[in-house]
């Protein structure tokens, strides 16, 4: 039975998800124990490193992992109070690009070069609202390619005759175009300009507000999240290790080690050092499940107990922290 | 000596031909690179940032200008001559994956600069070898690493195969071409303090190209900004970031995201529009078309004044 | 037999990039096995005089034509009594080694053409693609035929004629993998320490290039088989009364439906030698590739 508290808060609410892809050499466990919640209307940043399993949360949402070798091993994945593990295909097609709309990384790659941005756009509208009268479909288009910025007496050209921030913006107008709950972003502007990226963080901010739709920010950049994102989760080897509001993460004493370390080894406009402090060794191997904390092996902070037993979540005013330095505080107190 | 710079640059001009014209990639570019500094060289894509490091190597054949090493033009010399230079100057590329043949182990790959030159067979292969394993350690590499495959490294140490095959001629000068940017943050932070590391201890210079000014900024002794191939900002490190003078450069610090929570209210000035390419460009300044404070006067010619002492701006409306 | 012998006791690390690849190839099963096909097949081609006297191949003997498999023919007769199995081992020799050098032929000239177009690009590029697109323009057959009609019969004349036909399918494949390949960073970074063309296109740009070609090369190793038959079916190229397999076969499709052997044995003749070298050349574009598994 779906909780009624839930359905009124969360839009999503993801349980001690595990994901794991077999392929022919090993398994690889891309997350591991995850737990994430998000209210209407937020935005929250996911942020990581390369391999982290930031992008496999988001296709496990949406239920795109590659066929036969992704698996979601267990947990739960609930949606606006629906558990969506073991839903029908046909349930999913209906959330996807109506409720939850997922922006990549790369605009030239995600737009169809032999169809007009107009056409393409029109479609997912078609596809959601076939109801709709072919005028007011139209009427709608026009008026999205606008808010994003795109004239609407250019909706007749091709992909390859936009720049890479309006090919963006064409994205962006496809996954909004059906007013969806949930909007996924996985590095929308990696691949972009910083002035490009400023005015396309700009359009989110204000469409944010327009559509009210919660935003899943993920990125690699602190800066952007800090920017843009109301409350942050640091995944680091397929586990939530930190998540507060961006206060709590950037200004606050308690960290996670992971996160301060992240943080350090940033060269930042702000401070003036001469040497950066990157963080030791490489990321966790997704091969192997590790015994105590996954971060122990590149952590300053390393003790006993973090190679022989997981940690557990420290909280404190909705700060969680992963990490066995805040158990001596908390037996302190 | 003191005085003569390492590299310079002098009226240094790069056009490319194509079908819709003539492609003005770099345009009358001037800089001094003492022994020793580094010059970050900031831009947009498609700002010619990587062409003229190219050009300086002679990778492009320059269109007109000079590149001077040691105070001599080196866009003059032969082939000959230039093998001579070569092994001075050196580059190390953006791309950890394609930048390293996929077919070779890390060991051939490092020493293949030295077979080149090494025509006349001056070092034996015993030499050869301690010079790879040398280098190798020099640059973070563990030893049995020199028989691996690209493949099998990640980018943070295919990037340290990059610097080493680079750094094995024992050059003056190299050109770095966004050479963390495709790394993570944490690989980035290690690479970077490597860079700094050979430059102290080997003296080297550097004319360091990326888009990202935090580790321009982090990195540079002099920074030079490019829009469309035309220089628009061009002074100290500590001087660009105190007191940026052309509306781009102040625009594109406004732009950068940053940590600093109390510059996340700060009034964003976000300049509209996107950079095209300069094909048959009109004279006058290229930034005009998305600048807040361009006037008809825009349109005259494009050069740079010194405002300040070693403080070189082509605009300085706006202030 | 070098590539069977295993003496060596070397850690991997030890080997140097040759011994690799030949490491490499020896590992993967099906080139193996190639390797033991193709040579069964020319191990009998080359020792034919002592199975079946050359007199053999054109003894006629109507009394006993069309007889199936038995001791005294092993492959049977065809219509004219002739011994199958004379005619296969000596027809071989024709098929076999006029494929081989027509691909290995078309393969050289093929890639230094498409090599220098893509490599330099610009005028040398437009010439030399335009003169393959002339060859190209014209069928192959029909090359040939003017080839040899105007140089007369004769082994050697058929190769060159048939491997002409050949240049331009590889000079594109080359062309296009070279031009790929030109543009990646790590053949700038060898420019930047001065390394010369020849060595850029020898050893960067050839090791990446080269699998996918020698695959195709491999797989076109049947339809030329097949060519040089339809050639001496016309009368062009190889004189009989040396048969070849293709010819084999075409001087008996009349009967080929009712004494089936005919068209069968000589079939999978053509079908070992095709897959065997296809297999070699699967397996030398893994051993080329330091990506592959094992």
């Amino acid at each position: 039975m779906p909780n009624e508290t839930h359905k009124d808060d969360n839009l999503l609410e993801i349980k001690d998800l595990h994901v794991q892809y077999n392929t022919d050499d090993a398994v690889v466990y891309a997350v591991n124990g995850l737990n994430l919640s998000l209210k209407k209307g937020e935005k929250l940043g996911l942020v990581g490193e390369t391999g982290a399993g930031k992008t496999t949360l988001a296709l496990s949402i949406l239920q795109l992992l590659p066929k036969k070798v992704g698996q979601i091993a267990s947990g739960s994945i609930m949606y606006d109070g629906e558990e969506l593990l073991g839903k029908p295909d046909s349930y999913m097609l209906g959330l996807r690009g109506r409720r939850i709309s997922m922006i990549f990384q790369d605009p030239m790659t995600s737009l169809n070069p032999t169809k007009t941005v107009g056409e393409q756009v029109y479609e997912v509208l078609h596809l959601h609202f076939p109801n709709l009268s072919k005028e007011q479909k139209q009427e709608k288009v026009d008026r999205m390619l606008q808010l994003v910025g795109i004239p609407a007496s250019r909706k007749g050209e091709y992909p390859h005759q936009f720049s890479g921030g309006m090919k963006q913006r064409i994205v962006i107008a496809m996954a909004l175009i059906a007013e969806p709950e949930l909007l996924l972003a996985d590095e929308p502007t990696t691949a972009l300009d910083v002035t490009i990226q400023a005015q396309i963080l700009e359009l989110m901010r204000r469409l944010k507000d327009e559509f009210n739709s919660a935003v899943v920010l993920i990125t690699h950049d602190l800066g952007v999240v800090a920017e843009f994102c109301d409350n942050v989760s640091v995944i680091y080897a397929g586990r939530v290790v930190e998540h507060g509001t961006v206060e709590q993460i950037f200004a606050s004493e308690e960290k996670h080690p992971y996160t301060a370390g992240l943080i350090n080894c940033i060269p930042d406009l702000t401070r003036d050092e001469k040497r950066l402090k990157p963080i030791p060794g490489h990321m966790a191997d997704p091969r192997h499940i590790t015994t105590g904390c996954c971060f122990a092996d590149r952590c300053p902070h390393c003790m006993e107990k973090c190679r022989t037993t997981p940690p557990a979540m420290h909280e404190k005013d909705g700060h969680l922290i992963l990490c066995h330095l805040y158990d001596t505080t908390k037996e302190a107190e | 000596m003191m005085d003569r710079p390492l590299v310079e640059a002098v009226n240094l001009c790069k056009y490319f031909k194509t079908p819709k014209g003539q492609l003005h990639a770099v345009e009358d570019v001037n800089f001094k690179i003492y022994e020793g500094k580094t010059l970050g060289v900031v831009g947009e894509s498609g700002c010619g940032k990587s062409t003229l490091g190219r050009t300086v190597l002679r990778l492009h054949q320059a269109t007109s200008g000079q590149v001077l090493y040691e105070g001599e033009d080196i866009l003059k010399y032969s082939k000959r001559d230039m093998h001579k230079v070569q092994r001075n100057m050196q580059m190390i590329f953006q791309d950890p994956y394609s930048s390293l043949d996929p077919r070779m182990s890390i060991r051939a790959l490092i020493s293949e600069p030295l077979e080149v030159l090494n025509k006349k067979n001056e070092l034996s292969s015993a030499q050869l070898k301690e010079r790879v394993d040398h280098i190798m350690d020099m640059c973070g590499l563990p030893s049995h690493y020199s028989n691996l495959y690209p493949h099998e490294l990640d980018g943070g140490m295919r990037q340290r195969v990059g610097l080493a095959r680079s750094m094995i001629l024992d050059p003056k000068f190299i050109v770095c071409d966004e050479p963390v940017s495709a790394l993570d943050v944490s690989i980035q932070a290690q690479i970077l303090n490597l860079l700094m590391d050979l430059q102290d201890s080997h003296k080297l210079s550097y004319m360091f190209i990326t888009h990202d000014l935090a580790v321009v900024k982090h990195i540079s002794d002099d920074i030079m900004v490019m829009y469309m191939g035309q220089v628009v900002e061009y002074t100290s490190s500590s001087e660009l970031f105190a007191n940026p003078i052309h509306p781009y450069t102040k625009a594109l610090l406004n732009s950068i995201p940053t940590i600093d929570l109390s510059r996340r209210n700060r009034e964003r000035v976000t300049i509209s529009g996107e950079v095209s390419s300069p094909i048959n460009p009109a004279p006058g300044c290229r930034f005009a078309p998305r600048c807040p404070y361009a006037s008809e006067k825009c349109k005259e010619g494009h050069c740079l004044k010194e405002v300040k002492p070693g403080h070189f701006v082509s605009c300085t409306e706006g202030n | 037999m070098g590539i069977f012998s295993k003496k060596k006791k070397k850690p991997l690390s030890e080997y140097s990039t040759g011994e690799l690849i030949l490491f490499r190839f020896r590992k993967n099963k099906l080139a193996m096995i190639g390797v033991a096909m193709f040579a069964f097949v020319t191990l009998f081609i080359l020792i034919a005089p002592l199975i079946r006297p050359y007199s053999m191949v054109i003894k006629q003997d109507i009394a006993n034509k069309l007889q199936g498999p038995s001791a005294e023919h092993i492959f049977g007769t065809d219509e004219l009594g002739r011994d199958l199995l004379a005619r296969i081992l000596y027809g071989g020799r024709i098929s076999l080694f006029c494929s081989l050098a027509i691909i290995g032929i078309a393969f050289v000239i093929g890639a230094i053409i498409g090599g220098t177009a893509g490599f330099f690009g610009g005028k040398v590029d437009t010439i030399l693609m335009r003169v393959v697109d002339m060859l190209m323009s014209v069928p192959s057959a029909l090359l040939a035929m003017a080839i040899i009609t105007a140089l007369g019969n004769g082994v050697w004349k058929l190769v060159l004629a048939l491997s002409i036909g050949q240049i331009p399918r590889f000079a594109r494949m080359v062309r296009s993998s070279v031009l790929t390949l030109r543009n990646m960073e790590y053949v700038e970074a060898a420019k930047c320490f001065g390394a010369s063309s020849p060595r850029i296109i020898l050893k960067h740009i050839l090791p990446n290039g080269i699998g996918p070609i020698v695959v195709s090369a491999t797989l076109t190793l049947g339809s030329v088989i097949l060519s040089i038959s339809s050639m001496g079916y016309l009368g062009l190229g190889v004189a009989s009364p040396t048969p070849e397999w293709g010819t084999i076969i075409s001087e008996n499709k009349v009967n080929i439906q009712y004494y089936p052997y005919l068209g069968i044995i000589p079939g999978i003749c053509i079908m070992l030698t095709v897959m065997s070298v296809n297999f070699i050349g699967d397996g030398l574009r893994d051993a080329f590739d330091p990506k592959s598994k094992n």
